[in-house]
């Protein structure tokens, strides 16, 4: 059973990446709200419980890894970076704008905390494999954290790594599929046929879990349960909605990537629970 | 007397075993591609150090990220093709982009190392790719000595490498133990400054034999390997352009993007001369042995001869 107040830490934590979301989407002009939106609980789950880190020593080699395969969902992994304290929350607000160490996709080398240069869709397993088989390597305990969308499991790379992962026995490495059902051009089920997903990943010798991607404990009792399993990776298909936390951005894909107005922003804030 | 072989591939090998004896951050990472280098012995004495991926180079590419992100020094030796095409996107985003030291070694390069396998096994574009891609450093050894000594060389520099080698049926060109400086040209042979051949690779030897050829016949060539395409050194090859006044680049790589394309554009930027590029003329190859296709395809020692006496004949 988990602490109530675990999860109201966590409840909290998640309302404040999601307003940074928006604060950022609005003030900057620019930028993808609702997919950030739907791996924003997986996200701060990951950055304020469960990821063994140090913003004090951001290079130290025994941390935890996290790879936002989906790299246009920065937006939510750079409010967790800031509000953990690897840099200034307010420089959020420089995101996509020159000179800025916050790129439209994530680059490591500018930005601290960030462990993996991501953007282009379909590669962040293969990155997160490699992470996890150096920790095997050099006889480390971290574990590797990845977050994909659901629909850049259209590209073949996913399942090349899928198959070498599986069969490495890379037990230290998790990925979360943010399943919100969604790409650019409609539902995966339309534009890609995605599904099965779970059944995909089981194939490749994977423990695969499904669950709620917006239930913190769900979420935390299926990490436990990757940790337990120590022969073969762990994929946790999290269904999720996409732009969850914001009314008007649910069920309507435009908000993929598009700028709120003054009200939108204003309503959007006010149903986050912040100040407008 | 024939020539002696010495193989690139086992080079490569060679010098990945001699890095691995002194450093513990080497990794092998293979595409099923273990034994295109008789890399067993590498594979015996380190087994945990070899990562198989089986056939998926970007798989390989992209891990090989991961690796070198948590501070090792993966090697990955493939089909140069399959590496800079097909993987060419997790090679620039993934590595070159963030500098990863991650290290390529591209087998099968131009229509010598790819022979009789045809068209889709010979790699004629892998350096004009490269090029392209900002941060990378590009080796192209002549011999299988000096492929041991370019991966010994390739070890800290910073950002990705590639190593350009070949079928493992290469003439040895310098003697063993020959050093390999990255970054600078070498010349190897001065009969004179009438011409300057450059050139890289398995195409050495013909060159030098050209140089000979033409010496024979009263022209003096100086004979220049260029074995670092990226950075070229810019410095040295003016230098020998603004002593010869013309010069023939000659590359088992398309005329586009490799060395020629190069000194054409250093030729165009600070000391101009006139240039002739021998190479595939912008044409695919085909099934056949090594030496019979650089002679078909425009690098005989007959037409690098040629080649030079074109050009000294434009000489203003």
């Amino acid at each position: 059973m988990i602490d109530k107040e675990r999860i109201r830490l966590l409840e909290e934590r998640a309302r404040q990446t999601r307003r940074d979301i928006v604060e950022m989407v609005y003030r900057t002009g620019d930028g993808h709200p609702s997919p950030s939106m739907s791996a924003a609980d997986i996200i701060t789950t990951l950055y304020f419980d469960l990821l063994n880190i140090d913003p004090a020593r951001p290079d130290w080699e025994g941390r935890d890894r996290f790879v936002l395969s989906k790299g246009h969902a920065c937006p939510a992994l750079y409010s967790a970076l800031a509000r953990k304290g690897y840099f200034p929350p307010e420089e959020l607000l420089t995101l996509r704008f020159m000179d800025s160490h916050l790129q439209g996709h994530p680059y490591a080398p500018k930005t601290l905390g960030l462990d993996a240069t991501t953007g282009s869709l379909g590669n962040g397993v293969s990155v997160g494999l490699g992470m996890a088989l150096a920790a095997r390597i050099k006889k480390l305990d971290y574990r590797v954290y990845v977050v994909t969308g659901d629909g850049e499991l259209g590209e073949g790379l996913i399942w090349e790594a899928a198959m070498c992962a599986g069969h490495q026995k890379a037990s230290n490495l998790t990925v979360f599929v943010d399943n919100n059902n969604y790409q650019s051009g409609g539902t995966v089920g339309d534009v890609t046929g995605v599904y099965p997903i779970e059944d995909k990943w089981r194939s490749f010798g994977w423990n695969t879990l499904s669950i709620d991607g917006h239930d913190f404990s769900q979420i935390l009792e299926a990490t436990e349960n990757a940790k337990s399993v120590t022969d073969r990776p762990t994929a946790i298909v999290a269904k999720t909605v996409k732009g969850k936390g914001v009314s008007f951005m649910i069920g309507d894909n435009s908000w993929h990537k598009r700028v709120y107005t003054a009200e939108e922003y204003a309503q959007a804030m006010r149903e986050l629970g912040g100040e407008q | 007397m024939s020539a002696e072989m010495v193989s690139t591939r086992i080079g490569f090998r060679d010098g990945l075993v001699a890095l691995a004896e002194k450093r513990d951050d080497i990794v092998f990472v293979s595409t099923d591609s273990l034994k295109v280098v008789k890399g067993e012995p590498f594979l015996q004495r380190w087994p945990d150090r070899v990562i198989e991926v089986g056939i998926a180079e970007a798989n390989g590419v992209a891990l090989s990220a991961g690796l070198a992100s948590a501070g090792l020094r993966p090697y990955l030796c493939t089909y140069a093709g399959f590496l800079t095409m097909r993987a060419c996107e997790q090679m620039r985003t993934f590595v070159a982009y963030p500098r990863m030291k991650v290290r390529f070694v591209g087998v099968n390069a131009g229509v010598f190392g790819g022979n009789r396998e045809g068209v889709s096994h010979q790699f004629i574009e892998d350096i004009g790719i490269l090029r392209s891609i900002p941060g990378f450093t590009i080796l192209c050894p002549a011999d299988g000595d000096q492929a041991k000594q370019a991966v010994l060389a390739s070890v800290d520099i910073e950002g990705p490498v590639y190593i350009r080698i070949g079928s493992g049926r290469e003439e040895r060109v310098f003697p063993d133990g020959t050093p390999f400086e990255i970054g600078k040209i070498r010349v190897m042979k001065e009969y004179g400054s009438d011409v300057a051949l450059f050139c890289h690779g398995f195409v050495t030897n013909r060159v030098l034999k050209a140089a000979e050829e033409l010496s024979r016949a009263g022209i003096g060539a100086t004979v220049v390997e260029a074995h670092t395409i990226k950075p070229l050194d810019v410095e040295g090859v003016s230098a020998v352009l603004a002593r010869c006044g013309c010069a023939v680049s000659v590359e088992d790589h398309n005329i586009f993007g490799g060395l020629g394309s190069a000194i054409a554009e250093v030729i165009a930027e600070s000391q101009p001369a006139v240039l002739a590029r021998l190479g595939l003329q912008d044409r695919y190859g085909e099934s056949g042995y090594s030496d019979q296709l650089l002679d078909k395809y425009g690098m005989s020692v007959q037409a690098i001869a040629e080649a030079a006496r074109a050009v000294i004949s434009k000489k203003r």
